[in-house]
């Protein structure tokens, strides 16, 4: 059956779709799913969509910070990871190479009394932007950021500066800054 | 009648028609079954099995296991042919998860014309409008989509990763599919 105006919200259809409901609730929902073309349609929808992003994800299309577990993870399951590992106040030269799916830099800071950070980024290609309130590891003091490979491989000798800074309401506090002098493989 | 004609059939009168015409077949009715419940039985065996080919067989098996007992008019209930459809879906996951391999068996039983070549095609996604979209995303929001999508996480996989809480994430996450869709669905009504 489809009922005409059925809006089961695209939270409730990606929360089934991952798993997240608990079962009594997940199996109402396959049942109305099944019978209703509408959210039948929707989360097809959901579904093409997260499939596009892994696939731009998994092709290098993306720079984005995320966490040194999610980076295990990729190399667990047999993507080619370069790493650079920087503390505070560290200089790189780094490149990358054909054969590498993915450039992770994990950037070393006191980070445990930081409640928002932010990173100031000047590269001699791209220019300066700004990244506000990114996700870190206080604990260990450690940042994760992939940058796209589409990206890096595409760069000829360049060098990019990067600055930590803590925000907390309207104060800003350099935390610390890297430098990544880039050559071509 | 027509295709179109069956594809404004309820699910009942498509059984019946099925049931009444055997041993003969119905071959429009049998489509339009097969275009209305194949998209459905992939989703559910992606979502179980998490396998675009193992899908695509889940869909085959059940599409004829369904037609076949249609065929028979073994369906009680005509009205209730989703329920019946998804029942069909779910035994034949947990028979392949005990390691019963009845495909074979299936398709050497059954003629495989009926396989449905006319599932609905998906809206093909723009991919560089969806990196352009992704782009303009709050960091934490493009963060947690990426390792959301990545492989099919939940949230509170993802907030122990990212040391948030599962609550955290799933109100980022909610933000963020919504101002990527609308993104999207913008970026299609400019083109």
């Amino acid at each position: 059956m489809t009922r005409a105006g059925c809006a089961t919200p695209p939270q409730e259809l990606l929360a089934y779709w991952l798993g997240e409901l608990d079962e009594a609730r997940e199996q109402s929902l396959e049942e109305h799913v099944f019978a209703c073309a509408a959210c039948t349609k929707r989360l097809a929808a959901i579904v093409d969509l997260g499939a596009a992003i892994r696939t731009e994800l998994l092709g290098g299309a993306f720079s984005f910070v995320t966490s040194a577990p999610f980076i295990r993870r990729i190399k667990d399951a047999g993507w080619q990871v370069r790493e650079y590992d920087l503390p505070a106040g560290g200089s790189v030269a780094c490149t990358v190479t054909p054969d590498d799916d993915f450039v992770v830099s994990y950037l070393r800071a006191p980070l445990r009394d930081v409640r928002r950070l932010d990173v100031l980024i000047d590269d001699t290609t791209s220019g300066k932007h700004r990244v506000n309130d990114v996700a870190f590891d206080s604990e260990s003091g450690t940042l994760a950021a992939v940058t796209s490979t589409v990206y890096v491989k595409g760069l000829g000798p360049s060098q990019r500066r990067v600055r930590l800074v803590a925000v907390d309401g309207v104060e800003e506090r350099v935390i610390a800054d890297y430098t990544f002098n880039h050559s071509p493989s | 009648m027509g295709l179109e004609a069956t594809d404004t059939d309820d699910d009942a009168a498509l059984a019946r028609r099925i049931s009444s015409r055997a041993p003969d077949r119905d071959a429009a009715a049998e489509a339009a079954i097969c275009r209305r419940f194949g998209p459905r039985i992939r989703l559910y065996g992606l979502k179980h099995l998490r396998s675009e080919a193992a899908a695509a067989d889940l869909m085959q098996d059940v599409l004829v296991m369904v037609l076949t007992k249609l065929r028979d008019g073994a369906v009680r209930e005509p009205e209730r042919l989703a329920s019946f459809v998804l029942g069909m879906a779910r035994q034949t996951v947990v028979d392949q998860q005990r390691g019963g391999r009845r495909r074979a068996r299936i398709l050497e039983a059954f003629p495989v014309d009926l396989m449905p070549a006319a599932e609905e095609a998906p809206e093909p996604i723009d991919t560089e409008r969806l990196n352009l979209c992704l782009a303009a995303l709050p960091e934490r929001e493009r963060s947690v989509l990426l390792m959301t999508f990545y492989d099919d996480r939940p949230a509170d996989a993802v907030a122990a990763e990212l040391k948030l809480t599962a609550g955290n994430v799933r109100v980022i996450r909610h933000r963020g599919l919504d101002r990527l869709r609308d993104c999207m669905t913008q970026a299609e009504g400019t083109t």
